[in-house]
């Protein structure tokens, strides 16, 4: 696969000491990775690699090849059904505007489209820390195991 | 407040009539409003804090649910009660009888009809119309409460705050029971509806049909859990439920637009909100007609105007000017509604349906959106979530950094064949540390992941991975269990925690086996 060259490509480089925030980094491109991938199918994850991929220097282009999703927000707080208000609406279309920069590929995505990315997006994330934190703890066991035993 | 004060001088001026009433009350009906009753009107309405107190042990207490159909009568007698109670002027001693029972919030799902007819009935008066004719309960005059369009307001939103919550759609309004009341309420946000009702002003004016509604709901509103119950109580007159509905949040204005632009009868029952509105029409043009003694369906005026008045009262209590105009739009779309098959409303209707499905199943998704109604702040709780489970991905990342400080990620090939065959641990050092081949053996069977996991705590490198291939399987876990869109294995939880723990147990032995064999060197 391509994608193993770039990986290698980027993890070779830099090895032992790296800065804190080095690997942090990297370990948040990696975790985005395993986010984007473990979803497949979904419009955000899709996004999210192309985003990652872009960031890594492969030049990734391709689209998404979802149709019917596209719709510019100006229709999309219509479709919400908002409009007692001006101000409510302009509040909910900020908001959904704002929901949009959060969600990755949620731009291009009609309101529900986006709502239901936005669920599958959640779902995701939370599934992410929840690996992440178990790893951590899992990790905090180790050291402290070998501080133990090393000590 | 107004409301107390009105209320207070409701049952000051009948408070002297009120004991014997509810003596006799008790005959009619069960013992469960007489109950109510003497619990209510034990303590002085002149406080806030009594009212609602009062108005909690009234709600509160409908231990029982009378059956519906026997007590069906007293039911309505209770509720015509509590009208006459409030109303003490118009109320002759046989409907202030009656109304002392409406103080009972007891609700009977399989009567509405009729409890409503007896509550719109005593309502009627400077009313369009109660919902069916009532013969039983001459009673419970809401009129009285026409002079308190606070009381609308509140009503209105209670009882379609109940309304909207309790499972009584099914086309009755709904005496919820207690049972469901609570159940309801707990579906719903019943505490905005009730805030708002409280907190309702004067905006209203004239609308006798939500008097009682409000009555009612205030009464049940002191106590947020019971609202749903009282609100359908209320449910005697649909359009006032629906005010009720209008009046809560903006959550409700899309389905108060959608009732106003959309049929009547909603298609899909996702939407609560407008399907209540929507059955509450119909509840109330059934009702209504009836109570003109068969006059027709869509036909009455007053409905129309009830039903205009509620997209106004839905878009929000602060909009006081837009009930009169509201009116006249509505009665626009609700000609059309009754022809509203026509393939552009019906998608409109159908995508806003998504649309809050979607919502509401983003609101179960974020913990703490139950309460919030509205459609920009549950929006801003959901990017407020969305930004703060970003962040703690960033926070980990940054922990689990540190925790690691070798950061070995071997560009050594991954094996696949290797990671087929053993189960165990791998003693080489070589593993995959490909992302993106550990990843494409995310589908499958776990011990493949788990080995990348237990590979990298081996070796002390904080393998990414294995923090993919883990962050793979809880997604898999994750929609498994929560991904309403597709359908994956549910077991993978179960091998998830197993494995980790096996993961753990291996990493521990692996790591005392090299600590001693440094020790020993």
């Amino acid at each position: 696969m391509d994608k193993k060259h770039d990986h290698r490509a980027m993890f070779s480089s830099e090895r032992g000491h790296d800065g804190l925030v080095e690997r942090s980094r990297r370990i948040k491109m990696a975790a985005e990775m395993g986010l984007a991938r473990s979803s497949r199918g979904r419009h955000w994850s899709r996004a999210l690699h192309r985003r990652l991929l872009r960031r890594k220097g492969a030049t990734r282009g391709g689209s998404c090849g979802c149709k019917d999703e596209a719709l510019t927000s100006s229709k999309a707080v219509e479709e919400l059904g908002v409009g007692e208000n001006e101000d409510d609406a302009v509040e909910v279309e900020a908001r959904v505007h704002a929901l949009q920069r959060l969600v990755p590929g949620g731009e291009e995505l009609s309101v529900e489209r986006l709502f239901e990315e936005t669920a599958d997006y959640i779902e995701a994330l939370q599934g992410q820390v929840s690996a992440m934190r178990a790893l951590a703890c899992l990790l905090d066991e180790l050291e402290r195991d070998k501080r133990v035993m090393g000590g | 407040m107004e409301k107390e004060g009105f209320w207070g001088l409701q049952w000051q001026s009948s408070g002297a009539k009120l004991p014997p009433e509810l003596n006799s009350g008790s005959a009619a009906s069960d013992q469960l409003p007489q109950c109510f009753l003497n619990l209510n009107w034990k303590q002085p309405m002149a406080h806030d804090a009594d009212f609602e107190s009062a108005l909690s042990s009234l709600v509160s207490s409908p231990c029982s649910n009378p059956p519906a159909s026997a007590d069906g009568n007293g039911i309505g007698e209770l509720i015509g009660r509590l009208g006459g109670i409030c109303n003490s002027n118009d109320i002759s001693p046989s409907s202030r009888y009656r109304s002392a029972d409406a103080s009972c919030y007891s609700t009977l799902l399989n009567s509405p009809p009729k409890l409503n007819l007896s509550v719109m009935d005593h309502r009627q008066q400077g009313r369009g119309g109660p919902p069916m004719p009532v013969n039983r309960v001459p009673g419970p005059h809401i009129g009285p409460f026409s002079a308190e369009p606070g009381f609308e307001d509140g009503a209105a939103r209670l009882s379609c705050f109940a309304g909207r919550s309790s499972g009584s759609f099914a086309g009755q309004f709904g005496f919820l029971e207690p049972g469901n009341l609570s159940q309801a309420s707990r579906s719903q946000s019943p505490k905005g509806g009730f805030g708002s009702c409280v907190g309702v002003g004067q905006s209203r004016s004239d609308r006798p049909a939500h008097l009682e509604m409000e009555m009612r709901s205030k009464i049940g509103g002191s106590s947020t859990p019971e609202e749903s119950s009282l609100s359908d109580r209320m449910t005697a007159d649909a359009s006032t439920l629906r005010t009720i509905t209008d009046n809560n949040s903006g959550k409700w204005k899309t389905a108060a637009k959608r009732k106003g632009r959309e049929a009547p009868l909603s298609s899909s029952a996702t939407n609560p909100p407008a399907n209540m509105t929507e059955e509450e029409n119909s509840d109330a043009k059934r009702c209504k007609p009836a109570d003109r003694n068969g006059g027709a369906k869509n036909a009455a005026v007053k409905p129309k105007t009830e039903q205009n008045g509620d997209p106004a009262h839905r878009e929000g209590k602060d909009n006081d000017h837009k009930p009169p105009e509201s009116p006249k739009d509505y009665i626009h779309v609700r000609a059309r509604r009754g022809q509203a098959t026509d393939a552009h409303s019906l998608a409109e209707r159908v995508r806003r349906e998504k649309i809050s499905k979607r919502m509401k199943f983003l609101q179960d998704l974020v913990p703490g959106c139950n309460k919030v109604t509205g459609k920009a702040v549950m929006l801003d709780e959901i990017i407020n979530y969305v930004q703060s489970l970003q962040r703690q991905v960033e926070f980990l990342s940054m922990k689990l950094a540190t925790l690691n400080p070798q950061m070995d990620v071997s560009m050594e090939n991954l094996l696949p064949k290797d990671m087929y065959q053993s189960r165990g641990l791998m003693p080489q050092p070589v593993y995959p540390a490909e992302i993106g081949t550990v990843l494409s053996y995310a589908h499958q069977p776990q011990t493949v992941a788990l080995q990348s996991i237990v590979t990298s705590s081996l070796e002390a490198q904080f393998s990414l991975n294995s923090l993919q291939s883990s962050l793979q399987q809880s997604q898999s876990m994750q929609h498994a269990t929560t991904d309403a869109y597709t359908d994956a294995p549910s077991q993978l939880g179960g091998l998830w925690e197993d494995d980790l723990q096996s993961v753990a147990q291996t990493g521990f032995g692996q790591n005392h086996g090299k600590q001693i064999g440094t020790v020993m060197d």
